[in-house]
């Protein structure tokens, strides 16, 4: 105590003056710095949204209007044309509208079969001991964390093995894997779920399926929902897996990469292929707007975990 | 009497306690074997889909590195052939489209291949690290900052891919005429090495948000007590940084670095698509991916060899920088 107080009696009102300078500069760097970085992350999320705001708005132009140069400006006049057209573009006899929809019914089954084998897995290893119950945890972690490169050939032959391939149910059949995160994920949920829910069902003379359907699903329905938002984003925008086994069924994923090699170039439909990558994004957005803080915080779970 | 009927109270009481624990342990074996039906019956598919995927692909990759296949149907144990046709393409291939003379078709996939460890660990992470930080300090608009940055991960990477380099194209990108309008080239996608600098770029571009979300999760859980009395103490934000953060955080780091790592033998789809593997922008895991969607079993076998020789190199070198890295900091609970 009186070393302190001697030190500060014998700092003096010079010394006192020039410790407030030093906090005044420091105070003022640290906003100085702060706007610098400020700025940067203005420029960087403009950067990020640019593109998109540039293609929403040439996507609504008159094709002949941004062919004629006006790729800046506001549109004149606006039309939906560019979306009817490229929707009934054909790419090796399939049109984008059919893309869309073999998307939308193959982002649809591949949650389910994910989201429902992951979630019944996950709840036969939290609930119940079971032989072999380690073998499984441990199995699910292994596979996350051991990334093997160079199997790809082998998938495919694998895959015309079971005369899966060039199938959606080929697909199906790789997207129904349920020993990852969505698995790490639902288990974690399940572990904290009491048991007497169960119990109380089991009291009432429910068997173990009616008890897994009719009260643990419910109750679980919330780590379910952000698990299913985050796989249908997966399938969504997997381009690998349906570009590999479904070569004559496009997704719209694989079909825009197509649509984007035939239609630039000098001339070419440039609008037209706006309006395809709004197509491709927008059921992306209305999800991400819907369960923007869900996506975030399974993704830091997931990444962390993996 | 006294002592016959304690006698029979002990007599009763074992007899209770030994049959208690027997129609117990009846009852439990009974259900258990119905809790193990149950779990068969449940667990039957995804054990069998993991089995045949995970045995199959693995296993058959490996196998398949040691055959080659004839053009006539014939499979053949081949030994070593397809590794040694590797490490000989790597070292003699005169194919070169790059105009640098020491360099060839594979060398330059190695390379490009290593750049994307480099970029991810030496410039996405110290930048994300950085960024994070400041989106901890109460920055104005930080959670919209970060919903901004996340949007790359979840927007399909094809239309990714396209919103960055239409801007580039050369007949109507408006990237292209600032470019140009500054003397600068727009053709940024035309040749070796440019080509591989803009798809660097765009992995940076592209994947801040996810590492910024992973390390802001981290930083948020450091207690804002241990800043307070940095503060007090007198710690600018250069100490605090340095002294603080980086070290509480670590272990998301290491997770970073190795993911950076595994993205040397895994990542194809951003220069594919890019690029579609013109200028030489091919990597190790898109010669891969290339030679299988060619469907033509003659070349399965190179690219499984491919695969399986560069793991078995790069994999010990992972774990090794790993174990290094987690040794420079003790693990703390807070």
């Amino acid at each position: 105590m009186i070393s302190i107080f001697t030190k500060k009696a014998g700092a003096g009102p010079q010394q006192d003056l020039s410790g407030k300078r030093k906090k005044r500069v420091q105070f003022s760097m640290y906003y100085v710095i702060k706007y610098i970085v400020f700025a940067i992350f203005v420029i960087y999320a403009v950067s990020l949204l640019m593109p998109f705001l540039w293609m929403l708005f040439n996507s609504v132009k008159p094709k002949g209007e941004f062919l004629s140069g006006n790729i800046f400006g506001l549109p004149s006049e606006l039309t939906f044309g560019n979306y009817i057209n490229i929707l009934r573009y054909e790419i090796q006899g399939e049109t984008v509208y059919e893309m869309f929809f073999t998307s939308v019914v193959l982002t649809l089954l591949g949650t389910f079969v994910n989201v429902f084998f992951s979630t019944i897995t996950a709840y036969c290893v939290a609930k119940y001991k079971f032989p072999g119950r380690k073998i499984v945890m441990g199995v699910a972690i292994f596979t996350m964390i051991i990334p093997i490169v160079g199997t790809l050939p082998a998938q495919v032959q694998m895959m015309e093995m079971f005369n899966l391939s060039d199938s959606m149910i080929g697909v199906l059949f790789l997207y129904s894997g349920c020993f990852g995160f969505n698995f790490i994920l639902m288990h974690s949920s399940f572990e904290s779920i009491s048991w007497s829910y169960a119990e109380a069902a089991q009291l009432d003379g429910a068997n173990r399926a009616q008890i897994l359907f009719r009260i643990m699903l419910p109750i679980a329905a919330g780590p379910i929902i952000a698990v299913a938002v985050l796989q249908a984003i997966n399938v969504w925008n997997d381009y690998s897996t349906p570009f590999l086994f479904m070569p004559s069924q496009k997704t719209l994923a694989v079909g825009l990469q197509r649509l984007q090699n035939q239609l630039s170039g000098q001339g070419g439909d440039y609008p037209g292929i706006f309006a395809a990558v709004i197509v491709a994004v927008l059921p992306i957005f209305i999800l991400y707007a819907c369960f923007q803080k869900k996506i975030m915080e399974n993704t830091v779970a997931g990444g962390l975990k993996g | 009497m006294a002592s016959g009927s304690a006698t029979e109270i002990t007599k009763t009481q074992s007899e209770g306690d030994f049959q208690a624990p027997q129609r117990h342990k009846k009852k439990l074996t009974k259900n258990t074997l119905r809790d193990w039906r149950f779990c068969a019956i449940c667990l039957a598919y995804p054990v069998i889909q993991f089995v045949l995927v995970w045995s199959f692909v693995n296993i058959g990759g490996v196998l398949l590195a040691f055959k080659r296949y004839y053009a006539w149907g014939d499979w053949e144990w081949c030994g070593f052939f397809q590794f040694a046709k590797v490490i000989d393409d790597l070292l003699h291939s005169t194919v070169n489209q790059t105009g640098v003379s020491w360099l060839n078709s594979t060398r330059v996939e190695l390379l490009n291949s290593f750049g994307y460890g480099f970029v991810t660990i030496f410039i996405s992470l110290p930048l994300s690290l950085l960024f994070s930080y400041f989106l901890s300090k109460k920055m104005p608009l930080s959670n919209v900052f970060r919903v901004i940055f996340f949007l790359p991960n979840v927007i399909p990477i094809v239309a990714l891919t396209l919103a960055f380099k239409l801007p580039f194209d050369s007949t109507y990108g408006y990237m292209y005429k600032v470019f140009t309008a500054f003397g600068l080239s727009g053709g940024i996608f035309e040749s070796w090495p440019s080509s591989q600098i803009w798809i660097y770029i765009y992995c940076i571009w592209a994947g801040l948000g996810y590492y910024i979300l992973l390390l802001s999760g981290a930083i948020g859980r450091i207690p804002k007590e241990i800043y307070e009395s940095a503060e007090i103490d007198g710690a600018g934000y250069a100490t605090e940084f340095i002294k603080i953060t980086v070290p509480l955080v670590w272990p998301t780091i290491i997770t970073l670095v190795v993911l950076g790592m595994t993205n040397v033998l895994t990542l194809y789809l951003q220069p594919y698509l890019m690029t579609n593997g013109e200028a030489s922008t091919y990597t190790i895991a898109m010669s891969i991916f290339v030679s299988t969607s060619s469907y033509n079993p003659v070349q399965y076998c190179e690219a499984a060899a491919k695969g399986l020789l560069f793991t078995i190199v790069w994999a010990p070198i992972v774990m090794l920088v790993r174990n290094l890295m987690s040794r420079c900091f003790r693990d703390v609970d807070y």
